[in-house]
């Protein structure tokens, strides 16, 4: 077979921090393979990805060595843009991988840019819709998208533009399992087309049966080499050990029933009580739940399909979603929206989002009294980054500022937290550190997290809830 | 989110080609905004037809309720300008007829600029600007901001939630460093994203030396031929206007 990249004693720095950075590495890709690299958060997986689409060293600055050999050419001798007919990237974020605002134009817009005549472009992206069955998506804004549909867009531009190579980073932190599913059919459609395809990732399950070999690094370096095979026979215990997450996609938690179901042992009593948990985008139905009672101080994951009305319902007891007219009942005093707003915490999938000031102690500082400064303190020290405390917020990693916002909304009060995916694009060793942050909580604070992540809810709910079409 | 920079394709109705747009806007400019003409009657005329354009194109973008009060706004106020403010006198005249005429002469322009914003795509806006030779060095970063401003406004929303949540509001607390909480966290984000669509748009072949395709088709239809007659009577009526031909 042919080789379709290689990398040759590659040493690679960022020139903003350590992060990421690669060791002598030497890798080399066949043509035609489906390779897995794996690791934890840092171990320079990402930078792999970079380097064969060419955003190293021509985009993201840094100190390279070595040898990088992409598509046949010396990376340092050719652009980004000259790249991009051979090697196609699909990104994490897909909010930030669009530039046309309509879906037709985004499919076309790599070919456009190659400058092809307009009906070889015409003709690609047509092939390109109909090999992915995505018509019911063309003419539409981008804006009005799912994630998983935004995903699929950009797939369909990325094979229009028929790359030998396809490089995909973390391509799935940002969906539900349904969208993955379909994301692997994509997968298996490029790869019986024999194109290369290299995916860094932590999500492992929906990759068993595509890849044919899996590249294992730890802090810059490659440290094992498996085939596909023998890695997805590895079982749990040891991926969890070398720092991985399980790969087995268990959806258990879509099949128990709708309603709370407890899935632990809970001896804690009392119970919030919510009335009239309805709510109408236009004239369809989002969400339509007379009454229910959620465990007081337990750990509910939310759990349903997409589309399901989670986010809906957890906005509503927020009290962020306008016109909603339920009531929450809790120790004995009923809730208006406006004051269940001043009862419950959202931490967001994007933590930036809500984190305003200069350092740690005056973020966590907004919402308490200023006599509670002792109060603050212990709090951070529980919560472990009370060495951060004059650091910058911004400036921490995603699991600490996750913490960030935690603290600041026990000392704000808040007797409810409602979680939004808290462990999405997450490595083991995070993802089992905001388990114990959930665990650990106050017995009087009650979490809720929407979540499909099955090891974070074996590892800390004590309940489910599932809701499909906006019912129990 | 369908929302001031964002082209909503799935719903805007009558297609007008950007550069007839482009020309409305500029005579708006000119005429409603400038006043050029404003002492020749066929000219006003003409300009109080102009002026309604822009809420005739909401009505086709199905923007309904937007149209309806525009209308009426810009009736009241005209019909004031015209009927109230030569029977009045002094201070009454400066304030009541600046704040009328402010109104008269911003609002048709403004609205004609969200509308363009709103139902313009990005390849519409770029082969617009192809056809009239501007080069890609600023049709690419313009068509940049296109995409961008959607999504800070987007995660401006999210800000404003998380904020809410936190009991941060004008008035509260913290209202001194109100702006400031709300521009530290908008900034890091626009930053990332900024950063990360350039990485996109690179790897899929943006600013390659090759002359650019563009599959949008745009060119001038019946729609755009009314509309271009009508901003180009103006400037024709004008010309006699001026020479004391027309009054």
């Amino acid at each position: 077979m042919n080789t379709a990249a290689k990398l040759e004693n590659v040493t690679f720095r960022y020139s903003n921090g350590d992060s990421g950075a690669l060791n002598s590495v030497d890798l080399e890709i066949k043509s035609g393979e489906c390779l897995l690299l794996c690791g934890s958060s840092g171990c320079g997986k990402t930078t792999v990805t970079r380097l064969l689409n060419g955003l190293i060293p021509h985009y993201y600055e840094g100190e390279l060595q070595g040898e990088v050999i992409s598509a046949g050419r010396n990376i340092r001798d050719v652009s980004i843009e000259d790249l991009a007919g051979t090697v196609g990237s699909v990104f994490q974020n897909p909010r930030s991988q669009f530039f046309c605002v309509d879906t037709d134009a985004e499919i076309a817009f790599g070919c456009e840019n190659m400058g092809l005549p307009e009906d070889e472009v015409r003709r690609r992206s047509a092939e390109a819709v109909a090999s992915m069955h995505i018509e019911k998506l063309l003419g539409r804004s981008i804006f009005n998208l799912s994630g998983g549909e935004k995903q699929k867009i950009a797939c369909a531009g990325v094979s229009a533009m028929l790359p030998r190579m396809i490089v995909l980073d973390e391509p799935t932190s940002n969906l539900d399992l349904d969208a993955i599913d379909e994301l692997r059919t994509i997968i298996s459609g490029w790869k019986a087309q024999g194109r290369t395809i290299v995916i860094a990732e932590h999500r492992l399950g929906w990759l068993e049966g595509i890849c044919d070999r899996v590249i294992f690094m730890e802090n810059g370096s490659i440290s094992k080499e498996f085939t596909g095979s023998s890695f997805f026979s590895l079982g749990t215990a040891a991926l969890n050990s070398m720092g991985l997450r399980a790969a087995v996609t268990d959806s258990s938690c879509l099949d128990s029933p709708c309603g709370v179901t407890p899935i632990k042992p809970f001896s804690k009593s009392g119970v919030i009580s919510l009335e009239n948990f309805t709510f109408s985008y236009g004239r369809q139905k989002a969400l339509d739940i007379p009454a229910l009672d959620i465990p007081k101080g337990s750990v509910t994951a939310v759990t349903g399909h997409n589309g399901a009305g989670k986010s809906t319902f957890t906005g509503c007891l927020c009290g962020l979603k306008k016109g909603f007219k339920g009531r929450v009942t809790i120790d004995g005093k009923t809730l208006r929206p406006k004051d269940m707003m001043r009862l419950s915490y959202m931490v967001m999938q994007d933590v930036n989002h809500q984190l305003f000031a200069e350092t740690v102690l005056e973020e966590v500082m907004l919402g308490a009294e200023d006599s509670e400064e002792q109060k603050a303190l212990d709090t951070l020290e529980k919560l472990d980054i009370l060495q951060f405390r004059d650091r910058h917020p911004m400036s921490l990693s995603g699991g600490q500022k996750q913490r960030v916002a935690v603290a600041s909304a026990i000392l704000a009060g808040k007797k409810l937290l409602v979680f939004d995916e808290p462990t999405s694009g997450l490595d083991f060793r995070s993802m089992e550190c905001t388990a114990d942050l959930l665990g650990s909580l106050d017995d009087d604070i009650t979490v809720l997290i929407v979540t499909h992540d099955t090891e974070l809810i074996g590892r800390c709910c004590t309940h489910l809830l599932h809701i499909e079409n906006g019912r129990l | 989110m369908t929302g001031l920079f964002t082209a909503d394709v799935e719903n805007r109705g009558l297609v007008l080609d950007p550069r007839t747009k482009l020309a409305v806007m500029i005579t708006l400019v000119v005429f409603a905004l400038g006043g050029t003409g404003d002492d020749i009657t066929a000219v006003r005329c003409g300009t109080i037809v102009i002026s309604i354009l822009p809420m005739l194109l909401l009505v086709t973008a199905k923007q309904y309720k937007k149209a309806a009060l525009f209308t009426v706004l810009f009736a009241l106020v005209k019909a004031a300008e015209l009927l109230l403010v030569s029977r009045m006198t002094g201070a009454a005249v400066s304030i009541f007829g600046i704040c009328c005429m402010i109104f008269v002469r911003l609002m048709p322009g403004l609205i004609m600029g969200a509308y363009m914003l709103s139902s313009t795509t990005v390849s519409e806006f770029i082969a617009a600007m192809h056809r009239m030779h501007v080069p890609q060095q600023i049709t690419i970063p313009m068509s940049v901001m296109f995409r961008f401003f959607p999504t800070v406004l987007e995660e401006f929303s999210a800000i404003n939630t998380a904020m809410k949540m936190r009991d941060i509001r004008l008035g509260g607390k913290h209202s001194g460093k109100f702006i400031e909480y709300r521009l530290v966290p908008l900034m890091v984000c626009s930053v990332n994203i900024g950063s990360e669509l350039s990485a996109a748009a690179l790897t899929r072949g943006l600013g390659t030396k090759v002359r650019r395709t563009n599959i949008c088709k745009i060119g001038f239809r019946v729609q755009d031929i009314l509309v271009l007659m009508l901003t180009a009577a103006l400037y024709v009526l004008l010309v006699p206007g001026m020479a004391g031909v027309v009054k």
